[in-house]
């Protein structure tokens, strides 16, 4: 046997058993390549992140014009300013389909990988909302004023500590500087997290649509899922690009090219579209702590998802029940969005209050329901071990 | 780290043929059966996806007709004012 430097090297063994000699199933489809472009979205949102970095300064002074002398003098700076914004709404894209592949096709089985997929979407969505902070605009310091203030209705507790994450009585410097040192740590978080994911996919290896043991058909990861990832890639970047070069403020808000004033409040206060189906969940709810508890309720449900599979049938390809449900949950994700967008006027406060409760009634309830009703349906003769 | 080649699984009595790539078109039947299959993949999921999608959209619409329409006074009460 010739000696093959990728498998005896300590650390190029590693790399070859994640990304060439990996046993990869043959039939893993499109909805496969979420993963890797995931992986390669963090990576150009820690490049151009880090290059808006060296000209940003975290001052409430300076910050806002600091961004729009990075955007005009700074070399490409408007590139990378666009680049870092859109990459962020593709990070949250790649993600939701990503979770929705999950769901589909019941890989939340995998539950270590699961778990940590969901720790990763938590660890992303405090980055992005502390990232969105940095510009100081209108939207910046409006949307952090909201948000922080929600934690204020913890019992107890909730009057001291937002102050605490503050650092003074409201949203001022101090929490700039600090949300500016978190959203540059946060990332090589989400970085470890994907390593740590990814080792634990790999324990057992990739799931794939037919929901069937696939060892008796595996291929290596190099050249097919190389190649193919590379195209998903391509993709990708032209999507990127497009935005970024054609329509960069497409995704955006008006109001954030106007500097943050603490005395001129905005007339519709809102996150970006990423976060708007969370905010139509929180609005829904009269209460402050009931909305915010199941705001976070709408996040942290993902934890239960291996524990409310009922089906025999792994994943939802032969379960037509379940595949109404999944797309009738899309469906509702795709209005909540559209409604935490909206002013709170009828008819959209009755939408969106009957689109939350219909969340958590097809997560909770009529998912495992369809699972029963169709393994007593089917009588399959080759059950997925766990 | 997880099972390698080799150790994946353990099959008897299965029979492989393949062809080598330099040995066949690239894309053969790429749209002789393709689009064919295509369609039928699509005949398949469509009554699952389709009057969903539809039936929100209405209700997109309607929606913003209504906040419309409640933003404004109604006509009728002011018929028959001087």
């Amino acid at each position: 046997m010739t000696h093959q430097l990728r498998k005896s090297h300590p650390i190029i063994k590693l790399i070859n058993r994640s990304l060439i000699d990996l046993p990869t199933p043959s039939n893993i489809s499109a909805w496969w390549n979420f993963g890797s472009l995931l992986g390669l979205t963090l990576l150009i949102q820690i490049l151009t992140g880090f290059f808006l970095m060296m000209h940003f300064s975290s001052s409430d002074t300076l910050a806002f014009s600091s961004v729009s002398y990075t955007s005009r003098e700074v070399w490409f700076g408007w590139l990378i300013r666009n680049l870092h914004t859109n990459g962020a709404s593709l990070f949250f894209m790649f993600i939701f389909l990503h979770i929705g592949r999950g769901l589909y096709y019941t890989s939340y089985l995998h539950e270590s990988t699961w778990n940590i997929g969901v720790i990763m979407l938590l660890l992303l969505m405090a980055t992005a909302f502390m990232g969105y902070v940095l510009p100081w605009g209108q939207m910046s310091f409006w949307g952090a004023t909201v948000i922080t203030n929600l934690l204020s209705a913890t019992p107890y507790v909730g009057s001291t500590v937002v102050p605490w994450i503050w650092g003074g009585p409201s949203v001022d410097n101090a929490t700039l500087t600090r949300f500016t040192a978190l959203h540059f740590l946060l990332p090589f978080a989400l970085l470890a997290s994907l390593i740590t994911h990814l080792i634990f996919l790999h324990e057992r290896g990739s799931f794939n649509p037919l929901g069937i043991s696939p060892n008796a058909d595996k291929i290596p990861f190099h050249p097919y899922f190389t190649m193919k990832d590379a195209l998903g890639a391509a993709l990708a970047a032209s999507s990127l690009l497009i935005l970024a070069l054609y329509l960069p403020a497409l995704l955006g808000d008006p109001e954030n090219f106007t500097p943050a004033n603490s005395m001129i409040t905005p007339t519709h206060i809102k996150p970006e579209w990423y976060f708007l189906f969370a905010y139509a969940i929180l609005r829904s709810i009269p209460n402050k702590l009931g909305g915010v508890l199941a705001m976070f309720s709408s996040i942290l449900v993902l934890f239960l998802m291996p524990a409310l599979h009922t089906a025999k049938q792994q994943p939802m390809s032969m379960r037509p029940m379940s595949q109404l449900l999944f797309w009738a949950l899309t469906l509702d994700f795709l209005l909540l969005t559209w409604i935490g967008g909206q002013p709170v006027n009828p008819p959209y406060i009755l939408i969106g209050q009957t689109a939350s409760l219909f969340y958590f009634i097809i997560i909770l309830i009529l998912m495992p329901m369809a699972g029963l009703l169709e393994n007593k349906m089917v009588e399959p003769t080759y059950v997925t071990p766990k | 780290m997880g099972p390698e080649f080799g150790r994946l699984a353990y099959v008897r009595h299965i029979i492989t043929y393949s062809l080598s790539p330099f040995e066949q078109r690239p894309f053969a039947k790429y749209f002789s059966v393709g689009l064919p299959n295509l369609w039928r993949r699509f005949r398949g999921q469509v009554l699952r996806v389709g009057p969903l999608f539809m039936a929100g959209y209405a209700l997109y619409l309607w929606a913003i007709e209504e906040e419309q329409r409640l933003k404004r006074k109604n006509p009728a009460d002011y018929v028959n004012d001087e």
